[in-house]
C-alpha cells in the first residue's frame, strides 16, 4: 500500500516583520538607515518645522485680517504678524491694474474667451485641431484686444473683429460637428447642399459663400457693439503680465522655429540675416532692448506719431524671446541624427516635407523641457517692464507699500505675488511634464 | 544696476541732440491737439505722487500737473500719468514721451545745462537728513563716524552722503538698495545704524514705523534739494506756462486768494488780485492761454498753501509742519517768493 501522496502544502505566509512594512518600514529604510542619515533626517525635520511654523505664525496665526490702515495693524501686532487688509484692498489692482472697476468684466470675458477657444484642442475625436490652434493664434488676439481696449472702430477694425468672431463660431461648430458625426463642418455644409460630389472648385466657392455669410452676420453684430475706450496706461497687474508674456511666448515659438531653420539654411543670405538677428538680440540684455524700444524709438518717429508704450514693450519682448527660442530650437534640431534627414530624403521627401513630417516632430519633442523653462523665464522676465513705467504684477505690489494708508507694507504684497508667480510657473512645468509623458514614444528610457 | 545706469545716461545724451529739434515751440499745440497732458511722475511716493487703490493720483507734484492741465484745458483731470523709474526720467522727457516732469527732481546745474532740461521753478524745498534709533544715543550726524548707513541707490542722496562724510573726515559704510521699502525694512531690522533720505521722506517713513517715537531725525540738513517741475529745453512758451502757473499759485496764496473765496475776490479792487484773476492785464495772452487761466487753476487745484496742506501738511499722515520752514512764504520767514505777477 502506497503511502498517500504527500503533497506540499505551503504554510500561510507570515506577515513581514512589522518594522519593514508600511510607513514604519519605509521610514526605517529611507530616513533612519544609519546614524548619519538619522541625524540628517532630524535636522531636516526641525528645519522644515521651523520654516513652516514661522510662516504659519506670521501669515495666519498672528496676522491681522481687518483694519483700515497699516497703523491699526502695527498697533495690534507690530511687525510680528502679516497685515492682510492692505493686500485685500489692493487685490483687484494686483490682478487688473488700474483698469476701470466697472469694466473689469471685459478682462474676465477676454480670458474666458481664450479658454473657450482652446477647449476643443483637448477634446477627443476633434480632428481639425491644427486649424483651431492656428485660428486661436491669429484671430483670438484681434477679438481680445477689442475686449480689452474698446473704443471707436473704423471699417477695417470692425471687419477684423467680425472675422475673428466668425472664426470663434467656426471653432465650436466644427468641434461639435466632429464629435457628433466625425465629419468636419465643411463636409456637413457640402452634404447639406448636396454638393459633395461636385468638383473641388465648386466646393471652395460654396464654403467661401458660407463663411462670407457668417462674416456679414458677425459684422452686423459687431457694428452694434460698443465698449468704452480703456487706455493701455490703465492696464496692469497680473492681467498686463499675462498679456505681455502671453503674446511674447506665442510669438516666440513660430518665430524661433523659422529663425532656427534660417540659421541652418544653406542659402547664405538667409543664414546671415538670421544669425545676425539672433546674435544681436541674444547678446543684449532684455532691459536694454526694452529701454531702446521705449525711449529711443520715439526719437526716430516723426513728431506727433506716438506708438503706444505697451506695444513697444511687447514688440521688444517678442523680438528678444524669438531670438532665445531660435537657439533652443536649433539645439533640438542638432540632436536629430543625420540618418533621419537621409532617410527622409531617401523616401523622396523634399526639404519642407522632411522638416515638417520627420525632423520637427522629433526635435520639438526633445525640446519640450527646454522650451518650457524658456517660457517660464519669459514669464518672469516681464517684470522688467516695470522699469519703463508699466504697472505689471510686481510694480503693482510695490505700489501698495507706497499708498499713504499702507505705507511700508511690502512683505505681504510680495508674498502674495510670489504665490501667484509660483502657481503659474508650477502649472506650466507640470503641464510640460504631462506633455512629455503623453508624447513619450519610448525612445528614451 | 550701475552699468545699466551708465547705459541709460549714454542713451539719454545721444537722445538730446535729436530731441532739441523735435520739441521746439510746439508743446502747447501738441498737448491741445492730443487732448490731454502727459505728466511724468515717479514710482508712487506718498505726499508727492501717491497712487490710491482706486487708481487716482494725488500729491503736491501731481497737483502741479493738474494745475497746468486746468490752465490749458479748464479741466484738471485731462492728464495721462506716466510713472517711470528715476533712471529713465530725463530720457522720457527728452524724447517727447512726457510733456512735463513733476517728480521731486532736484534742480542742479548739470541737469539744467547739460541734459537739455529747463527747470520751471521750485515747488518744494527739501534737504537731506538722517534718522537714527533713539537708543543709539546719537544727537548729531558728526557722531556717526564708522556707522553703516542705509541709502537709496541712483539718486543724489547717495552722492551727498559720500560728499558730506568725506568733507567731515568721517568713515561710513553704505547699505544700498533701489527699493525704499527694502531700505526701511533693513533699517528697522537693525541692518544699519542710520537711514538717510530727504527729510520729507524720512518724516513720511517714520510715520509708518511700528513705534515712530523710537526714532529721531537728526538736526543737520546736509544738502539743498530744491524740487520742482521740469520741461524740455527749447520751448520757451511751454516752460513759461509751467513756471507762471506755479508762481501764480504761490502769488495767490500771498494775496489771500483761495479756491473758497475765488468768486468773492472777482470783485476785488486789489490790482494784484485782479491781475491774477485776469480781470486786469493780459498775462494769459502772453502765454497763449486765456487771461483768466489762473481762475481755472485756483478753482480746481487751489493756491500753493492749499496744495501743501492737503498733501503733505501737518494734518496729513506725512505731517510736515510748514511754518518756520523754507517752504513758508517769504512774508512769514520762508523763502517761497513768487516773482511779481504783472
Amino acid at each position: 500500500m502506497a503511502e498517500p501522496a504527500r503533497t506540499f502544502r505551503a504554510k500561510p505566509d507570515r506577515p513581514a516583520p512589522a518594522q519593514t512594512v508600511g510607513a514604519v518600514g519605509w521610514m526605517r529604510r529611507n530616513l533612519f538607515s544609519s546614524p548619519a542619515n538619522t541625524a540628517l533626517t532630524l535636522i531636516g525635520a526641525y528645519f522644515a518645522y521651523w520654516v513652516i511654523a514661522t510662516v504659519v505664525d506670521w501669515a495666519l496665526l498672528d496676522a491681522v485680517w481687518q483694519a483700515e490702515t497699516r497703523r491699526e495693524c502695527l498697533d495690534a501686532v507690530g511687525r510680528s504678524g502679516a497685515c492682510w487688509p492692505g493686500v485685500f484692498v489692493w487685490f483687484e489692482n494686483l490682478i487688473y491694474g488700474l483698469y476701470p472697476k466697472d469694466q473689469i468684466w471685459r478682462v474676465n470675458a477676454g480670458f474666458a474667451l481664450l479658454v473657450a477657444w482652446l477647449v476643443p484642442l483637448w477634446l477627443e475625436r476633434v480632428r481639425s485641431k491644427v486649424a483651431i490652434g492656428v485660428s486661436a493664434v491669429l484671430a483670438y488676439p484681434v477679438l481680445a484686444s477689442y475686449f480689452f481696449l474698446g473704443g471707436d472702430k473704423g471699417f477695417l477694425w470692425s471687419a477684423s473683429i467680425a472675422a475673428a468672431l466668425t472664426a470663434f463660431v467656426w471653432v465650436w461648430a466644427t468641434a461639435i460637428a466632429e464629435r457628433r458625426t466625425g465629419r468636419t463642418l465643411g463636409e456637413l455644409v457640402l452634404a447639406r447642399a448636396d454638393a459633395l460630389d461636385a468638383d473641388p472648385r465648386h466646393h471652395r466657392r460654396l464654403l467661401f459663400y458660407t463663411a462670407a455669410a457668417g462674416w456679414l452676420v458677425a459684422y452686423a453684430l459687431v457694428a452694434l457693439w460698443y465698449l468704452p475706450y480703456v487706455t493701455t496706461n490703465d492696464w496692469g497687474g497680473l492681467f498686463l503680465t499675462l498679456v505681455i508674456s502671453g503674446i511674447g511666448i506665442t510669438f516666440s515659438l513660430p518665430a524661433g522655429v523659422v529663425l532656427a531653420l534660417g540659421r541652418r539654411s544653406e542659402l547664405p543670405v538667409i543664414r546671415l540675416i538670421c544669425t545676425v538677428f539672433i546674435e544681436l538680440f541674444r547678446s543684449v540684455p532684455l532691459i536694454t532692448i526694452l529701454f531702446m524700444f521705449t525711449t529711443m524709438l520715439p526719437l526716430f518717429l516723426p513728431v506727433g506719431v506716438e506708438v503706444d508704450q505697451l506695444v513697444r514693450a511687447i514688440v521688444a519682448v517678442c523680438l528678444f524671446a524669438s531670438a532665445y527660442m531660435a537657439e533652443v530650437v536649433r539645439g533640438g534640431l542638432q540632436a536629430i541624427p543625420r540618418g533621419q534627414y537621409e532617410a527622409a530624403a531617401a523616401m523622396g521627401l523634399g526639404y519642407w516635407q522632411a522638416t515638417r513630417l520627420i525632423v520637427m516632430p522629433q526635435a520639438l519633442k526633445i525640446m519640450i523641457p527646454t522650451i518650457v523653462s524658456t517660457f517660464i523665464g519669459f514669464f518672469k522676465d516681464t517684470t522688467l517692464v516695470s522699469i519703463i513705467g508699466l504697472f505689471d504684477l510686481l510694480n503693482m505690489a510695490r505700489a501698495i507699500g507706497e499708498d499713504t494708508d499702507w505705507l511700508g507694507l511690502f512683505i505681504e504684497p510680495f508674498f502674495v505675488v510670489t504665490l501667484i508667480y509660483f502657481a503659474f510657473c508650477f502649472a506650466m512645468s507640470q503641464y510640460s511634464l504631462n506633455l512629455e509623458r503623453r508624447l513619450d514614444t519610448g525612445q528614451r528610457s | 544696476m550701475r552699468r545699466q545706469t551708465l547705459l541709460f545716461s549714454a542713451a539719454a545724451f545721444a537722445a538730446l541732440g535729436l530731441a532739441a529739434e523735435a520739441g521746439a515751440q510746439e508743446t502747447l499745440a501738441q498737448v491741445k491737439e492730443r487732448g490731454h497732458l502727459n505728466c511724468q511722475v515717479g514710482l508712487p511716493t506718498p505726499g508727492f505722487y501717491a497712487l490710491a487703490d482706486d487708481g487716482t493720483w494725488s500729491g503736491i507734484d501731481v497737483d502741479m500737473c493738474r494745475a497746468v492741465s486746468a490752465a490749458v484745458f479748464d479741466d484738471p483731470d485731462r492728464i495721462e500719468y506716466q510713472s517711470v523709474t528715476s533712471a529713465v526720467r530725463f530720457t522720457s522727457l527728452a524724447n517727447g514721451e512726457s510733456d512735463m516732469l513733476s517728480r521731486t527732481t532736484t534742480w542742479t546745474a548739470v541737469r539744467d545745462t547739460q541734459l537739455g532740461m529747463t527747470f520751471a521753478g521750485v515747488n518744494f524745498y527739501d534737504g537731506q537728513g538722517f534718522m537714527v534709533p533713539k537708543d543709539l544715543g546719537v544727537t548729531s550726524v558728526n557722531e556717526l563716524d564708522g556707522a553703516t548707513v542705509c541709502v537709496l541707490t541712483g539718486t543724489t542722496t547717495e552722492l551727498n552722503l559720500a560728499d558730506y562724510f568725506r568733507a567731515n573726515d568721517l568713515a561710513f559704510e553704505p547699505v544700498t538698495n533701489e527699493n525704499v521699502n527694502v531700505i526701511v525694512e533693513t533699517y528697522l531690522g537693525g541692518g544699519c545704524d542710520a537711514y538717510t533720505n530727504d527729510k520729507s521722506g524720512l518724516a513720511a517713513r517714520r510715520s509708518a514705523f511700528p513705534n515712530p517715537d523710537d526714532h529721531v531725525i537728526l538736526p543737520e540738513t546736509i544738502s539743498k534739494e530744491p524740487l520742482g517741475p521740469v520741461v524740455r529745453e527749447g520751448d520757451e512758451n511751454w516752460s513759461d506756462i509751467v513756471r507762471w502757473v506755479l508762481l501764480g499759485m504761490i502769488e495767490a496764496e500771498e494775496v489771500g486768494l483761495t479756491s473758497a473765496n475765488l468768486d468773492d475776490m472777482m470783485e476785488s479792487e486789489n490790482p494784484k488780485v485782479r491781475r491774477i484773476l485776469g480781470v486786469e492785464g493780459n498775462i494769459g495772452e502772453g502765454l497763449g492761454l486765456p487771461n483768466d487761466f489762473m481762475v481755472d487753476v485756483l478753482r480746481s487745484v487751489g493756491n500753493y498753501g492749499e496744495v501743501y496742506e492737503r498733501n503733505i501738511g501737518a494734518d496729513t499722515p506725512i505731517g510736515l509742519e510748514r511754518a518756520g520752514t523754507l517752504n513758508a512764504q517769504w512774508t512769514e520767514g520762508g523763502i517761497l517768493y513768487a516773482m511779481p505777477f504783472r
